[in-house]
């Protein structure tokens, strides 16, 4: 017992002891359990990208050129682990930025540890809104956590105004009894009455993690006469929702949060997942050089030939150049400094979703969009087909290439509120 | 319209509880020889699954695939009952609870490394059309589940009651002790067991696969309701965790239904404990008179 | 001296030691770890409550510790009261419900037990999920620590919050389970039946010992609450429960020390593996201790091969493991998994168990000495055999399904007497004794006792009403000390109520049952083995162990089960001395026996059953020569010469 927690408290002090000549950067998520394949992916974009710029020298800081290191934190998607690292981290003394995150809960849980002491954090990819509402709630007046991710408010948004535009009055709210799913609920239903209640609501339904049976929940949906299913849940129990439709005949379509794009749906949906639509910040097709070049570089760093969460990794990837870019800026390794970069991001980072110009602003309560990077322009819809996940309509394609090869406009502060 | 409802979702409901059934027959394989279970179970049903899926991805066909799975099932099972039960057995400690919880969690972080942590489909040359019967709807899939479960059951039974080994296996259950003044090595019946359990457990898996997909997590819903199954229905009540878990599958579907899924499984868990409280060797098990 | 002053200076160090680390270390890292090590071992000292002294695998702990987080958040954000009110609710919560769960998990024991707690687990996280108006679902609940008594609770103060209540757990703990309910839970664990039939009450402290494992868990979750101040249903499920598991058996149960280290173990082993240098360091470490203890187990054939050899297997698969994985932190589960399988097989008593062996070695630690026996004719005073009726049993039955076991006996049992009954076997002896103490409900026909109806169907009341029994297959408490076998059965020393005995204020009582049981021991020569745990014992001492605690009961009818079944001959004899000892007590003893000439030396009366009926009656010479009796034992008419008194009767 001694020994054990000697060594601890040892390797605590030692953390701190060493000399610096590296920005340290942690990666946390979920990297076992159900949330792995988001939590996984969006580390290894991240490490992909450290990989790259190590390859270059590393970042320059000031009149010096510092390698990377890295930091892993596997926090099992539970929130007592997350709250755990998070004060680990937090201890640290030296450390430049954390990136990581998929689960709201344990941003909810474990955040707190990194703004007390000012650590600057990117969360990528959790999007549940309350991961950011709750500093404009406690009305922090410095904040250091940032998001990377189409946080749920631009999503429910796209995903309310889809089933609008394709003419569907009756719908059915599914969703899981995650925090995830319960809160993309509560967005879904805001943005119905946003959007001028055009939809009726027939059924809520909501269905547990490790359900493979959604015969009951799908049955009253029909019976209700749902036209459209829009869903928020995690992970494979998605696609027993489809493969449940095609059990009972039922034909209504899915429009979802953007997890319905991970391969664990469309691979488990097969061909019934045809026609689903989610929000999508990337799509797995080389319609860029740099996006070929990701994901040809993914594919042979870990040995895979489909991403498991396409989305994940590219923002993983795009969250790390913009951090680096922010060390380079700040010219130190001063987690502080890198905030007060990343809220004034002079050059714009060239990422594989978009070239990022400007992502964020100086923290203001009132308006969580200025610590979030996306717009409702970085999002479109994607689709499900054959096996793939393809661009919903084709303007969206054609203005993807545009953003990405071209600079995206530069954030002119309070534009968009959710 | 509600008949009909209530029918499928019954139907639905029952062939699922036929899969906890599985399991939970599994669980009484080893527990008439050894008074143990592995509450690894559930990790045995994803890793012969995992290997299963791996065969079928070298270009084995279905019908050489699940023998191969079966036989890394047994293989397995096996393994758990050497390196968790029989020391636990010998010196009658129940350690075997942790070791065999121990060994589970080690089979799951090597299949999510090996395997990796995503779901996977489950190819299979059962058609997942639906057929409608009385007004039901139930593919192909959800039948072959059935088929399967009651000829592997139906095959142990035949085992246990025609061969010689069977009825070794009979003997130890039926008294540990004098099976041992006859010359029959308990020790070896165990092991049997077990690995029989992981076959058992290996169908399960690869007949649950194609409609659940593969995945590390894939069993650990499964695994909760069959223990279920098997203690409501008595561990040593045989054709009994059939009826349970038809029933309880059943009653999860209707009550997620009537109730709102969130409480699919709160009717189930009330009658469990009022069933226990009742009827402590479970409902279709034998009632012991204690001696003293 | 030297006993208390290690022991107590061993937990005044650690306590101490762990009350200056604030002081010392301004890592909040370090603390946020210490402070959930604080916690955690609250709650482990309550789930070894269940599952070390009751022996059952509870996985409801969980539940109870997210219904105390909850019930502590809900006090904190809905009732907007304080910090203390918050933690008593939590403790209320844990104590209520655990209680009422005990009720229909009475019955259960192992796999149904273990599946009824998991259940009431997974009910109670649907509840939290679905509750949404109240508990907010599965977006969880965000709370703040409220101040107490005016103090803002910064880090270091919290902590020191949660060690206070840790070391006041713990002193309650330690004498509760040093007293009277600590042994009751153990011989509920070891011999439900026997702890019934020495009156102590199954039922009563099966739900004490769980409602109280609980509160603590529920005191647990309301600290947990203020420590993450933020709570979803999902955190208390069943991963967390088997860790929780893991950690007590790890530590070591039945042992406060036990359940701080497993606390420690759980929450420092995840976060020390993250380190890759730690990682290495810890499986080398593993791997040559295993590998010192395996060698050294295999040469002095202390330990089984497999015992030896499996944990070295492991550590090694762990180190040469490390050398091929890239990433550690991927592979953290089947580390844990092999670090734990390693210890699980290689020190089945727990890390606790194991140091605790060795470091009474080291320290020569010894128990703490006895007092004197006490007087046994103030004890057991002698009472006057008067020759009234004792036991009247009138037209008794008892079948089951069709065999009728027990069929129309009536029989009257005079007090200071030693009535024996015999039989055949099947003949319907064991049955009655059951029906008598308790075990089984009459069919029909009435039991009186002094002339007061005797209980039925219940072996506690029956006990309590002034009858005790022995058990022809040995049910002693294995666990437990010769000592305190005794103990727990000892009547009219315990008076303390609770309060007092969880303050330590009952030590006076202990010492007085201490002697009387001793004075016992010493009654039937087992006052040297006093210290002996039951299993120990030699056969026959088991024997006389069991008459001793029956005993214990300062009965007013003593039945004895065969007490010489299996014994030796000179045990036997010894055995015989024993009863005669106790009869001189003016104790009146109904005598089961197979032994012939046991019957014939000590019985007043004999009543004679075959079949469920009795066929003779009278005195042991009158009996023997009862045709009827010839005819049952031998199955043929009465040879006119038949041997006479010593030779036992073939059965």
């Amino acid at each position: 017992m001694f020994r054990q927690t000697l060594c601890g408290l040892l390797l605590v002090a030692a953390s701190g002891a060493q000399a610096a000549d590296t920005v340290k950067i942690a990666l946390t998520g979920p990297f076992s359990g159900g949330s792995a394949p988001m939590g996984t992916s969006a580390r290894d974009g991240s490490k992909l990208a450290i990989a790259e710029i190590n390859a270059a020298g590393g970042i320059q800081v000031g009149n010096k050129k510092m390698k990377i290191e890295i930091i892993e934190r596997d926090d099992e998607a539970k929130n007592e682990r997350g709250a755990l690292i998070a004060q680990e981290l937090a201890a640290m003394s030296d450390l430049s930025g954390v990136i990581g995150t998929v689960n709201t809960g344990v941003c909810l849980a474990g955040d707190k540890h990194l703004q007390e002491k000012g650590i600057t954090k990117i969360i990528c990819p959790a999007a549940g809104s309350a991961s950011m509402t709750q500093w404009s709630k406690a009305g922090v007046k410095d904040n250091s956590i940032f998001r990377f991710a189409a946080y749920d408010g631009i999503q429910a948004a796209m995903v309310v105004e889809e089933a609008i535009n394709r003419k569907f009055t009756k719908v059915a709210v599914v969703f899981d009894s995650t925090n995830y799913g319960v809160s993309g609920r509560d967005d879904m239903l805001e943005q119905i009455k946003k959007q001028g209640n055009k939809l009726t609501v027939v059924a809520q339904e909501k269905f547990n993690i490790g359900d493979k049976d959604m015969t009951a929940q799908l049955l009253r949906a029909k019976s209700a006469g749902a036209e459209a299913i829009l869903i928020w849940a995690i992970g494979p129990e998605l696609a027993a929702v489809s493969n449940g439709e095609a059990k009972i005949g039922m034909k209504a379509p899915l429009i979802g949060g953007w997890t319905l794009s991970m391969s664990n749906y469309i691979d488990n949906a097969g061909k019934n997942g045809n026609g689903t639509l989610m929000p999508q910040t990337f799509i797995e097709e080389a319609i860029t050089p740099k996006a070929k070049s990701f994901i040809d570089g993914y594919h042979k760093a870990y040995k895979v030939d489909r991403i498991p969460s396409a989305v994940a990794a590219a923002q993983g990837y795009d969250a790390l150049y913009i951090l680096a870019a922010a060390v380079k800026q700040a010219g130190s390794t001063d987690t502080k400094k890198i905030k007060e970069a990343l809220e004034d991001l002079k050059e714009p980072v060239k990422g594989v979703i978009a070239t990022w110009s400007h992502p964020y602003t100086k923290w203001d309560p009132a308006d969580v969009t200025s610590h979030e990077a996306f717009r409702r322009e970085q999002v479109v819809m994607g689709m499900v087909k054959d096996g793939r996940v393809v661009f919903g309509n084709d303007a969206d394609r054609a203005r993807l290439i545009k953003s990405a090869t071209s600079v995206t406009p530069a954030k002119t502060g309070k534009t968009k509120k959710k | 319209m509600n008949a009909q409802i209530i029918g499928q979702m019954a139907v639905s409901g029952a062939l699922m509880g036929l899969v906890y059934a599985l399991i939970a027959y599994g669980f009484q394989l080893t527990f008439a020889t050894s008074k143990s279970i592995n509450f690894g179970q559930g990790e045995l049903v994803m890793i012969s699954a995992f290997f299963s899926l791996t065969l079928t991805n070298l270009g084995f066909p279905y019908w050489a695939m699940v023998p191969g799975g079966l036989l890394f099932g047994a293989l397995m099972g096996l393994v758990v009952e050497r390196a968790g039960v029989r020391l636990a057995l010998e010196q009658k400690s129940e350690g075997w609870i942790l070791l065999s919880i121990i060994i589970g969690l080690f089979f799951f972080s090597a299949a999510e490394n090996i395997w990796g942590r995503d779901d996977r489909p489950f190819p299979t040359p059962i058609s997942a059309d639906p057929i409608h019967i009385l007004g039901v709807d139930v593919t192909r899939l959800e039948l072959s589940v059935a088929v399967g479960v009651f000829a592997i059951m139906g095959l142990i039974e035949l085992f246990k009651r025609r061969t010689l080994l069977g009825k070794a296996f009979e003997a130890v259950s039926a008294d540990r002790d004098a099976a041992e003044l006859m010359g029959i090595s308990s020790t070896r019946t165990v092991m049997l067991s077990y690995g029989l359990s992981g076959s058992v457990a290996a169908l399960a898996g690869i007949l649950v696969s194609p409609i659940t997909t593969v995945g590390p997590t894939m069993a650990s819903a499964l695994i909760l309701k069959a223990f279920s199954v098997a203690v409501v229905a008595g561990l040593d009540s045989g054709f009994g965790v059939v009826l349970v878990g038809m029933f309880l599958g059943a009653l999860e579907s209707l009550a997620s239904f009537y109730l709102g899924s969130g409480w699919r499984e709160a009717p189930g868990l009330i009658l469990l404990i009022l069933a226990l409280a009742l009827r402590p060797n479970g409902v279709f098990g034998k009632a012991t008179i204690r001696k003293v | 001296m030297k006993r208390i002053l290690l022991l107590r200076g061993a937990e005044l160090v650690v306590f101490a030691f762990l009350a200056t680390i604030p002081l010392l270390v301004v890592n909040p890292y370090a603390l946020g770890l210490l402070t959930l090590l604080a916690i955690y071992g609250i709650l482990l000292i309550g789930l070894d409550v269940t599952v070390g002294y009751l022996g059952q695998v509870n996985l409801a702990h969980v539940a109870f510790l997210g219904l105390g987080a909850y019930a502590a958040g809900l006090v904190v954000t809905k009732l907007g009261l304080g910090m203390v009110p918050a933690l008593l609710a939590a403790t209320l919560v844990g104590l209520v419900l655990g209680g009422l769960l005990a009720l229909p998990a009475l019955r259960l024991e192992g796999p149904q037990f273990a599946l009824a707690t998991l259940s009431f687990a997974a009910l109670s996280t649907t509840a939290l999920n679905e509750l949404e108006a109240l508990t907010g679902g599965a977006q969880g609940l965000s709370l703040s620590r409220p101040p107490l008594f005016g103090h803002a609770l910064t880090p270091p103060l919290f902590y020191w919050l949660c060690m206070v209540l840790l070391a006041v757990v713990w002193m309650l703990m330690r004498n509760l389970l040093a007293s009277q309910w600590g042994r009751a839970f153990e011989a509920l664990r070891d011999s439900p039946i026997a702890t019934d039939a020495m009156g102590v009450g199954t039922y009563k402290h099966k739900v004490a010992a769980f409602a109280l494992g609980s509160s603590l868990g529920g005191l647990a979750g309301g600290l947990y609450a203020f420590n993450f101040q933020y709570l979803q249903p999902q955190s208390f499920t069943y991963d967390l429960m088997i860790i929780l598991l893991l950690g007590v058996v790890l530590g070591g149960r039945k042992s406060l020390w036990g359940a701080f280290v497993g606390a420690t173990v759980i929450v420092l082993l995840p976060n020390l593996l993250s380190n890759r240098l730690l990682f290495q360091i810890f499986s080398g470490l593993g791997f040559a201790g295993a590998l010192a203890a395996g060698v050294q187990g295999l040469v002095k054939k202390t330990t089984r091969p497999f015992q030896a050899l499996a944990p070295v297997v492991a550590m090694g698969l762990l180190v040469v493991g490390g050398l091929f994985v890239e990433n550690t932190e991927d592979w953290r589960k089947a580390i844990f998994a092999l670090m734990l399988f390693s210890v699980v097989v290689g020190l089945p008593e727990g890390i606790m168990g194991f140091l605790a062996l060795f470091l009474a070695k080291l320290f020569r630690v010894p128990h703490a000495p006895l007092p004197e026996p006490a007087d046994l004719d103030t004890m057991l005073p002698i009472r006057p055999a008067d020759g009234s009726a004792l036991l009247v049993l009138a037209d008794l039955k008892r079948y089951f399904g069709g065999v009728k076991a027990v069929d129309g006996l009536s029989m009257t049992v005079r007090a200071g007497t030693i009535h024996g009954l015999i039989g055949p076997n099947g003949s319907g002896k064991s049955t009655v004794v059951n029906v008598i103490s308790g075990l089984y409900t009459p069919t029909a026909g009435t039991m009186q006792l002094r002339g007061a109806t005797l209980p039925i169907g219940s072996l506690y009341s029956v006990a309590q009403a002034g009858v005790a029994r022995t058990f022809q297959n040995l049910q002693l408490f294995g666990e437990l000390t010769a000592l305190e076998n005794v103990l727990v059965a000892l009547k009219g020393v315990y008076r303390n109520p609770l309060p007092m005995v969880l303050l330590g204020l009952a030590r006076r009582e202990e010492r007085t049952a201490q002697a009387q049981a001793l004075a016992l021991l010493e009654l039937i020569g087992l006052r040297e083995q006093a210290l002996v745990k039951a299993k120990d014992l030699t056969y026959g001492a088991q024997r006389f162990l069991e008459i001793a605690r029956a005993l214990a009961r300062k009965p007013d009818l003593l039945i004895l089960d065969e007490p010489a079944a299996g014994l030796a001959h000179p045990d036997v004899l010894q055995q015989i001395e024993f009863i005669q000892r106790i009869h001189q007590r003016g104790i009146t003893i109904i005598l089961i026996e197979h032994h012939m000439d046991v019957v014939s030396e000590l019985c007043d009366t004999v009543t004679v059953l075959d079949g469920g009926r009795i066929i003779a009656e009278g005195t042991p010479d009158e009996v023997k020569r009862h045709p009827k009796v010839v005819e049952a034992y031998l199955g043929q008419p009465p040879q006119p010469e038949l041997p006479g008194g010593a030779e036992p009767l073939p059965a």
